[in-house]
């Protein structure tokens, strides 16, 4: 079953206003399905419009045309509150800067999506624990992030996605900002997570990360030129 | 989120910054200490008046005439006293005179001369002896050349208990005998002390000229314990302008003179209480200004929150919540301090008597610090919450 169907997805950014108005044409008619379990690696260089279309996939941006269903779901048109938590029970965010709230340990940095969605404090720690354990980080639940290495930061901003059960795992560079042992290790994480069932589709430039992908998607000014599986 | 989800977050914001968030509370510290310390300073000086005040002229109705062209001036008779006995007051009569006494140089004073029956002060509390007696109510009906003075005549006329001393009223010079000295008035109203001398007023009906038997010039109602000043002023009004007239009464109490002062410092206190809150004002100006601050120290937190699933709701809350906190702890700082500073000042200047910080005040403080949480912290939570998340993940 597709988790993800994407239909003549398009996306526009105008700025300038009145007679110089400028439109540019980010995506230009997107067709994309991934089926559950799928792990998918989006490629092109920069401009391509790959993050676009992974703003579009996290729900943080909408199509200015064309539809989108998540997960059985038709997610075109969710208004703020809707989006909001359709993101929070279906997609995990996986960001190449990691993003963990520096003041915050990593169980609590993983409990956070839980909060949101109003799991009480007791029965978010022991799933946040779990999550962290499943990332191999069960003896590190109480330290900072400065405290942890950029592999493990990621590992701890990985469980925090998984925490969430997420329909798909969307990761945007998740490499980017490590050096190769730790990339390699992540990777390893992502494939494994993939073998235990998890869609995961991730962005990148580096087709060496690419590689470890099942499916590879080129693009470029805002098409898809390629769609291999290998 | 659940909201002690959203109170936690919102605390640790807070004590991630401390000295930052000890320096934005200082401007509220400031306001509400200002305004619960002012409020209260009007409050306390007030007490301190209206306690004053029914020393001087406690649970007192006075009565007097009033004077309206073409008529007699008013006297009030034995009837009259006795058409007042009915109410529940004790009624002490009045006869004034004006006589001239002399200083140890020979220099004339004015002495103020009371008529009373005897036995003042168990007539009326408020007239406390410094030393010696009172003539008795027997004493009184003789009439008897005794005088009570008041301190001031007292050194004036460098006469003390037990000696004699000169009252002269027109031609005719009495040798009064000193059987006591009233104590003077304190605080307040020391500058109402003046030479006076409580003498029988059967003797001035015998002595002085002009004077008629039987006739008062004023009447004093001491009201029982118990019953309204107010009430015993209005009925002793109603009864004695049946006689005279309504317009030729002056009916005074310590309440009527209160209520004009209660005005009076209300006013004060509205005005002092305005001043305050100028500058909890500013202080609210920056809490804006730290909030401001923080949102755009956090656009990279608050894009991560957003896509980890927080609504524009949730984190408009937790702002808000972080300003009303903050404007909230600096409310009951600022109370503290102007409790301990009140405190302070009441044990130092005598003139304030006692330590009033009433719950209306702190609760009146609290309220507005938090008021000023939510009004100055809403633009900031909104500029939060309205963030774009791609731009706030972009953010560097």
């Amino acid at each position: 079953m597709a988790v993800v169907e994407l239909e003549g997805v398009k996306k526009v950014y105008r700025s300038g206003s009145g007679r110089r108005t400028v439109e540019v044409e980010a995506l230009k008619g997107i067709a994309l399905a991934v089926e559950e379990g799928e792990f998918v690696a989006i490629m092109g260089p920069s401009g391509s419009g790959k993050s676009t279309l992974l703003h579009i996939l996290g729900l943080l941006d909408r199509p200015s045309a064309g539809s989108y269903r998540l997960a059985g779901q038709d997610v075109t048109a969710l208004d703020e509150a809707e989006a909001a938590r359709v993101r929070n029970r279906t997609i995990g965010f996986v960001f190449q800067a990691f993003f963990l709230l520096p003041r915050a340990t990593a169980l609590k940095n993983v409990e956070l999506p839980l909060a949101y969605r109003g799991v009480p404090p007791r029965l978010r720690r022991e799933q946040a624990r779990t999550a962290l354990a499943a990332v191999g980080l069960e003896d590190r639940l109480d330290h900072l992030p400065s405290e942890l290495s950029g592999g493990q930061k990621q590992r701890v901003a990985i469980a925090r996605a998984l925490v969430q059960e997420p329909a798909i795992l969307l990761a945007d560079e998740p490499t980017g900002n490590l050096d190769s042992e730790s990339g390699q290790e992540v990777m390893a994480l992502f494939e494994r997570l993939n073998a235990e069932g998890k869609t995961v589709i991730l962005v990148t430039h580096e087709p060496e990360i690419a590689a470890h992908a099942r499916r590879v998607i080129r693009m470029r000014d805002g098409e898809v030129v390629a769609d291999e599986v290998r | 989120m659940r909201f002690a989800d959203l109170f936690f977050t919102a605390i640790e914001a807070l004590f991630a910054h401390k000295l930052r968030t000890f320096l934005s509370l200082l401007g509220v510290i400031i306001g509400v200490f200002a305004v619960t310390a002012l409020i209260s300073l009007g409050e306390i000086a007030t007490y301190g008046i209206r306690r004053g005040l029914e020393q001087v002229a406690g649970r007192s109705v006075f009565i007097q005439g009033r004077f309206v062209p073409g008529k007699g001036p008013v006297r009030f008779s034995e009837a009259d006293r006795r058409l007042l006995a009915a109410l529940p007051a004790r009624v002490i009569p009045y006869v004034f005179a004006s006589a001239l006494g002399h200083d140890a140089r020979g220099k004339p004073v004015e002495v103020q001369v009371l008529g009373v029956p005897g036995d003042l002060p168990a007539l009326d509390p408020g007239t406390e002896l410094a030393e010696g007696r009172f003539f008795t109510r027997s004493e009184g009906k003789r009439g008897l050349p005794l005088a009570v003075l008041s301190q001031k005549a007292a050194s004036e006329l460098k006469a003390r208990t037990g000696e004699r001393v000169d009252l002269a009223f027109g031609p005719r010079r009495t040798r009064f005998f000193v059987v006591g000295v009233t104590k003077p008035l304190g605080g307040l109203f020391a500058g109402l002390n003046q030479p006076q001398a409580y003498v029988p007023y059967r003797w001035l009906w015998q002595h002085v000229p002009g004077l008629r038997r039987g006739r008062y010039h004023a009447l004093e109602l001491k009201v029982r314990p118990g019953v309204e000043v107010k009430l015993v002023a209005e009925r002793a009004k109603a009864l004695l302008a049946q006689r005279y007239g309504k317009d030729r009464i002056r009916v005074q109490s310590v309440e009527s003179f209160t209520r004009a002062l209660s005005q009076i410092t209300l006013m004060l206190q509205a005005l002092l209480g305005g001043i305050g809150a100028l500058s909890l004002l500013v202080g609210g100006i920056g809490i804006m200004n730290i909030m401001l601050v923080s949102v755009a120290e956090r656009t990279r937190e608050i894009g991560l929150r957003k896509a980890l699933g927080a609504t524009a709701a949730a984190i408009r809350t937790q702002f808000l919540l972080e300003a009303t906190l903050l404007t909230l702890t600096g409310g009951v700082l600022g109370v503290v301090l102007a409790a301990i500073v009140l405190y302070l000042v009441v044990a130092a200047v005598p003139f304030f008597e006692v330590f009033i910080l009433s719950p209306k005040t702190v609760l009146l403080a609290l309220g507005v610090s938090a008021l000023v949480g939510i009004f100055f912290g809403v633009w900031p939570a909104d500029q939060a919450a309205r963030l774009d998340p791609i731009e706030a993940l972009r953010y560097e």
